[in-house]
This record gives C-alpha cells, sequence and structure tokens, in this order.
C-alpha cells in the first residue's frame, strides 16, 4: 500500500500509543508525587519510564502485526502485514520490522522514502523483514467465507486471512 | 325409622313429581342433542365462510373497491368526524390519558427494558460504528488518491510505467 495511507495508519497508531502512554504516565506521576521518593532516585525513575515506553510501543507493533497482521490504524486504513510469501508475520519477524521502522525513521523518515518507488511499495523495513503490506478490505462474514470457499477450491491461490467484521 | 301418617301423600306427590321431571328430561335429551349439533355447525360454518372470505380475497376487493373508499372518503372528510376528532381532545381526555401513562411505572418499566434490549444496544452501536465508518472510508479515499498521484508522480520521476493498483494478494515470490 502507498506512502500516504501507511502514514496515516502511523499517526493513528502514535496518536493511540501516546494517549495510553499519557494517561499511565500522568497517574504514574500523581502515584510519586504522593510518595515523594528521593530525588537521587529521579534518574533511575525517568530511564524506568523511557523503558516501559519503549516496550510499550515495540510491544504495540509487534503483537498486532503477529497477531492480526493489523495494527488499529491499519485496521482504519484497511491494509495488512505479511511476509513476502503471503504468510502471517511472526513476532521475531515482527521485532525485526520494528526495529527497521525505527531505523528508516531515524534519518529524517528517509528509510520511507522507497515506497512510491518501489514496484511491491516497500520500505526500508520490509526489505529488512521481507514483508510487505497488502490491502486489506474488511469483508463481511459471507464474503470472507466465501473467499475462503474459493482459496480452498484453488490451493495455488493463497489468500490473507480475512479481516473481522 | 318412624314415618307420619299425613307426609304420606306429599311422599307420594314426591316421587309422581321426580318420575315426571326425569320423563321430561330424557323426552328433550335428544333435542338438546340436536340443538348443540346445530349449534356446533352454525359456528363451523361461519368459521368456513370466514375462512373462505379471507381466502378468496373478497374482503380486500370490497375494502379496495371505489365506492367504500368514497365512502371512508367522505366520512373522515365530513364535517361529523372532525367534530368528533375536537370533542375528543376538548374532552380533556387525551392529556388525561398521556398523564396516566406517564404516571405509570409500567411505562417506565418498558422503556428501561426497550433502552437494554440486545436489538436497541446493537442499533446504538451500529450508528456509533456506521459514522466511524464513514470517517474512515472518507480518509481511505483520500488517501488512496493521494497515493495514486505520488506513485504516478514517482514513475514520472524515475521514467518508468505507473504501478497497478495494490491487490490484497502478496505476489509469491519471495522479496
Amino acid at each position: 500500500m502507498g506512502l500516504v495511507t501507511r502514514a496515516v495508519a502511523m499517526v493513528i497508531d502514535a496518536a493511540l500509543i501516546t494517549l495510553v502512554a499519557t494517561i499511565v504516565g500522568v497517574g504514574v506521576a500523581l502515584v510519586l508525587a504522593l510518595i515523594h521518593p528521593p530525588q537521587k532516585l529521579d534518574a533511575l525513575i525517568a530511564a524506568i519510564g523511557g523503558g516501559v515506553y519503549i516496550l510499550w510501543t515495540a510491544g504495540y507493533f509487534v503483537t498486532f502485526w503477529a497477531g492480526t497482521g493489523q495494527t488499529p490504524g491499519m485496521r482504519v486504513m484497511q491494509i495488512r502485514v505479511l511476509t513476502a510469501r503471503g504468510e502471517r508475520v511472526r513476532p521475531g519477524r515482527g521485532i525485526v520490522r520494528c526495529v527497521g521502522l525505527v531505523l528508516s525513521a531515524l534519518p529524517l523518515f528517509a528509510g520511507f522514502a522507497p515506497i512510491p518507488f518501489d514496484s511491491r511499495r516497500r520500505g526500508f523495513q520490509d526489505h529488512l523483514a521481507h514483508t510487505v503490506v497488502v490491502e486489506a478490505p474488511q469483508l463481511s462474514v459471507a464474503a470472507a467465507r466465501r473467499a475462503q470457499r474459493r482459496a480452498d477450491y484453488n490451493p495455488s491461490r493463497r489468500l490473507p486471512p480475512p479481516a473481522p467484521g | 325409622m318412624a314415618i307420619r301418617i299425613d307426609s304420606a301423600p306429599r311422599l307420594l306427590l314426591h316421587g309422581v313429581g321426580g318420575l315426571s321431571q326425569r320423563a321430561a328430561a330424557a323426552s328433550v335429551q335428544p333435542l338438546r342433542g340436536v340443538v348443540g349439533a346445530a349449534a356446533e355447525a352454525g359456528v363451523e360454518l361461519e368459521r368456513r365462510a370466514v375462512d373462505r372470505l379471507i381466502e378468496s380475497r373478497e374482503l380486500e376487493r370490497v375494502l379496495t373497491s371505489a365506492r367504500v373508499q368514497t365512502a371512508a372518503a367522505q366520512v373522515l372528510e365530513s364535517e361529523g368526524a372532525r367534530r368528533l376528532v375536537d370533542a375528543f381532545f376538548d374532552s380533556g381526555l387525551f392529556e388525561q390519558f398521556v398523564h396516566r401513562l406517564l404516571d405509570s411505572e409500567a411505562l417506565w418499566e418498558l422503556v428501561d427494558r426497550i433502552a437494554d434490549s440486545p436489538a436497541v444496544t446493537a442499533a446504538i452501536a451500529g450508528q456509533g460504528l456506521g459514522f466511524a465508518d464513514q470517517v474512515g472510508e472518507e480518509m481511505r479515499g483520500r488517501s488512496r488518491t493521494a497515493d495514486a498521484w505520488l506513485e504516478r508522480t514517482a514513475a514520472r520521476f524515475i521514467h518508468r510505467a505507473p504501478k497497478p493498483p495494490p491487490s490484497t494478494e502478496p505476489e509469491t515470490s519471495p522479496g
């Protein structure tokens, strides 16, 4: 899928991640304000907070990619990440893709630049993890069953798992 | 048990009376059966007649006939009908009905039950999702258009044919 669609999906995901992190961060800050930890622990608390944030962000992407192939943002934009062979992304590959995503974003998002030019619309993270992002229209239950029947009838035709709902 | 002499004629009369009653009942018995059978037959006949009337669509034909329609229209448009409606509302009966209805616990229980019913909650959720879907669809449409424009520009930039629209299936060759 194209760069703009993927960027919109990423913005939705970033908004969700930040919203949850902010709510949790405010909650933790309120609790810490009550117990008044010593000042020398401030650096440690900040480091733990940073680590938890990184884990939360990576966990969010890896869990959704490995679970349904779609983050909530991708669900809204009706796109899905699969391996280049059309299989579901496993957690290991998800972690590699997540690292690739960070590396793509670091040099002023240059890692995403190949997407409009690549024949399969792959960015650096896709090249690194051997993944592709495809259209994933939301099928009704009946349409999903029809597609599954067609795929079963013709085994050479591999379909991505239908999106629920 | 001693029987008094003066009660003997009364006993005799009582016995004769009972005998005559039984005789009358016995003589009427066939008649009662006939009347009952006739009544049942009448009810059955009426039921069949109603069934036939409904099945034959005669009732529909009568009700939709121009004459009945005209008569109904005349009645509804008549001054009498209007006066009847005015009289109904002027009487305060409607207000009383509404006030009684609003005061009734059963009404609010019914409202609560309907509000909690799966059908209503599903309808409300569906309406919310419908709006989200609408927004999502608009966003998807615009982003796809922007994608197409960007890819056309990129293809022009590197002098290559534009890419086909994205499919739901990845190519089978490994990337």
